[in-house]
């Protein structure tokens, strides 16, 4: 009999312990899903950007007492998908916020569709206006918005002689963000007095390899300066070209609406000095906080740690504390708790605005020239020349 | 900048293009025409012979060493896969090598970015290479120009192959009496392997020439697979004279159009190849006429 009364006492124990649920557990992660482009053309500006998530989540460790579990899933680019992956990982994974995205196409395809997906998505790289104010569940705190960098690049030009008297061809990239960077430089330029040789800007397809043409066409005009808006694995690529028609020894200056990223930088070689551009950070940010931060990626990556990385570093930092705050993996309380977060990191201290749900920080302008001796063994540098704070490149809120 | 000036530009910018796609085009079609194989692995090939010169430039060697070394290396790449991938499917459907090579493209791709990583690459080109000459008011770079000799060196000496030699002779009639050629003695086996090897070494030619022109990454060729077909069928499938008036038509088309147009540059190539297919649908100079 009690033998009997044993074995159903176990058996009962162990049904209980079965279904348990399993999130009572301390030990269940907290899923965040990471979208990034992980092939195709930027493949190696999302590959930064996941290192510095993943750093971001090592460093943490936990939250909510509970670890961090990253998903990384890869978008191609391609808005569709990266909405079928948002979907996978929302619906199977279980993620409870979105990180991630380069490209505004893709950026705004996933904002489209939020609300079905209802969870918070924050963005580390995208630059177009349109996210100000989008859905009360997207967040930006990333790359440099179009606007900002339209403040930041023509108060550098306004601000250097030897960028300032001159004409400038605008050539984008044809898509959301290219459009939106081209459209955002001239108007601030033209009040500025700057010169613009072509406001109906040229659009190039972004899978465009020879840029011969439209070099040939920058020459056939006769400017002085290049505004270009490519992404930031291209921009090395028109420079090397441009350098071998001549361009830039002609003494025509370029200046940039994105960071190029420092790998490319370093096989475009010379060919990449003299390129002008506002963005969040650069290796040459001499600040404990920047040259603890840079040290930390090299030990990890032994890479030259890049904008990309940082800006999403502090992204997911942000996103973090948001979770924490909120206290819960709720999506509407992690949504509520991210408006007016911030966190201080590699640049500063790095906001998201409660009116628009669009960070603020502050960014520097930077010239790409010979790099002096540094740990990265980097050959090019970003070097910075000015630095703007966050009230300067605005939006006013 | 001078109408005259620009106008030289223009038009060296549109050979040198229509030169890349030409030496592209004709391995495809070399391919397709004398072993029947459409191979979507072509473009990976061409940035296999990209990859591969950049490699050998890197560790020393002389760029014109690299451009004989890189396509052989290519050619050795072609004659694996035409053994261990293309010859076990020879006597089933066309489908089944169009999905093979489909495969095997994104295979070669990862390879690529796995050795190579994602970042773009750049050939060092010797000092003299890396000028620019003064033609008629316009600066142009002097790679640019070699590019139009090799392609023009390239060509001359496949013509002259294929219309002087005994193996080129008997490779221009397996293409079109491929059973007769087989009575005669000749090995089929050999016509196969040999198209392979051929085509991929011409991928690789145009992927070393093409590395210091544009930029070295891992999806170089699937942009010059679509318009290398986009040649092709404007052209003629499996018709070389045919290729080379597609090409050369095509390189000048997309730079006149990027000059003057720029946004719709590419839809204005599509839409010339939509034009020439709805008057001839077999391409300018028909399909199949491998001479």
């Amino acid at each position: 009999m009690m033998k009997r009364l044993i074995i159903v006492s176990l058996c009962m124990f162990l049904s209980f312990t079965m279904f348990v649920p399993q999130q009572a557990a301390a030990a269940d992660p907290v899923k965040i899903g990471v979208i990034v482009p992980l092939t195709g053309i930027v493949a190696q500006g999302g590959l930064e950007m996941k290192m510095g998530i993943e750093m971001a989540a090592e460093e943490k460790g936990t939250l909510l007492g509970r670890p961090i579990e990253l998903i990384v899933e890869d978008t191609q680019v391609k808005p569709p998908i990266a909405v079928t992956k948002a979907e996978k990982l929302v619906y199977k994974d279980g993620a409870v916020a979105l990180i991630g995205v380069f490209s505004s196409g893709v950026g705004l395809a996933l904002a489209k569709n939020i609300d079905k997906l209802n969870v918070p998505f924050l963005s580390t790289h995208v630059m177009t206006t349109a996210f100000y104010g989008l859905n009360p569940m997207v967040f930006r705190s990333g790359q440099l918005a179009n606007d900002q960098t339209a403040v930041g690049n023509v108060k550098g030009i306004m601000a250097r002689p030897d960028l300032k008297d001159r004409t400038y061809y605008v050539i984008v990239h044809d898509y959301a963000w290219g459009h939106d960077a081209g459209q955002r430089f001239i108007e601030l330029a033209k009040k500025n007095g700057i010169k613009i040789y072509n406001e109906d800007f040229d659009k190039a397809p972004i899978k465009t390899k020879d840029w011969s043409s439209y070099i040939s066409k920058i020459k056939a005009s006769g400017v002085d300066g290049v505004y270009m808006a490519f992404i930031t694995n291209v921009i090395p690529v028109f420079a090397k070209q441009a350098y071998d028609f001549g361009l830039q020894q002609a003494g025509v200056k370029m200046v940039s609406a994105a960071a190029p990223g420092p790998l490319e930088l370093e096989a475009g070689g010379e060919a990449c000095y003299g390129i002008f551009g506002a963005s969040d950070w650069s290796w040459d940010v001499n600040t404990p906080e920047s040259d603890k931060w840079e040290m930390a990626f090299w030990k990890k990556y032994k890479t030259i740690p890049s904008d990309a990385a940082a800006h999403s570093y502090v992204g997911a930092m942000n996103l973090f504390k948001g979770i924490e705050k909120a206290g819960s993996t709720d999506p509407k309380a992690i949504a509520d708790a991210l408006r007016g977060i911030s966190y201080d990191g590699p640049y500063g201290t790095v906001r998201i605005s409660a009116k628009d749900n669009c960070m603020r920080n502050s960014a520097v302008l930077t010239e790409t020239m010979a790099a002096p001796d540094n740990p990265f063994g980097a050959k090019v540098v970003m070097k910075v020349l000015q630095t703007f704070p966050a009230e300067e490149l605005g939006p006013p809120e | 900048m001078g109408g005259v000036s620009t106008a030289i530009d223009i038009t060296l910018n549109s050979l040198v293009l229509g030169g890349v796609f030409l030496i592209v085009a004709i391995g495809l079609n070399i391919i397709y025409g004398l072993s029947r194989v459409m191979n979507l692995a072509h473009g990976s090939l061409y940035a296999l012979g990209a990859y591969s010169g950049y490699t050998l430039v890197s560790t020393g060697l002389n760029f014109f060493v690299a451009l004989l070394l890189a396509p052989l290396l290519v050619g050795v790449a072609g004659l694996l896969i035409e053994r261990t991938v293309i010859a076990p499917m020879r006597s089933r459907s066309i489908v089944y090598t169009l999905i093979l090579t489909y495969g095997l493209m994104f295979f070669i791709d990862g390879l690529i970015k796995y050795t190579w990583g994602n970042e773009p690459r750049f050939i060092d080109l010797p000092a003299f290479m890396r000028e620019t000459l003064p033609i008629l008011g316009t600066h142009y770079p002097v790679f640019r120009l070699m590019t139009l000799l090799i392609t023009a060196v390239v060509m001359a000496g496949l013509m002259l192959f294929l219309s002087r030699t005994k193996t080129g002779m008997t490779l221009r009639a397996s293409s079109t009496i491929p059973e007769m050629v087989s009575c005669l003695g000749v090995n089929m086996k050999y016509v196969h392997i040999g198209a392979f090897v051929l085509g991929s070494v011409l991928a690789g030619i145009a992927g070393i020439i093409a590395g210091p022109l544009t930029t070295i990454d891992p999806i170089m060729g699937h942009e010059m697979l679509i318009s290398s077909f986009v040649v092709i069928v404007i052209g003629g499938l499996g018709s070389l004279r045919g290729a080379v008036i597609a090409a050369l038509l095509i390189g000048a088309v997309q730079t006149l159009a990027e000059f003057f147009i720029t946004d719709l540059a590419m839809v204005i190539v599509y839409m010339l190849m939509a034009i020439i297919l709805a008057i001839k649908p077999r391409g300018i100079l028909g399909e199949g006429k491998f001479e």
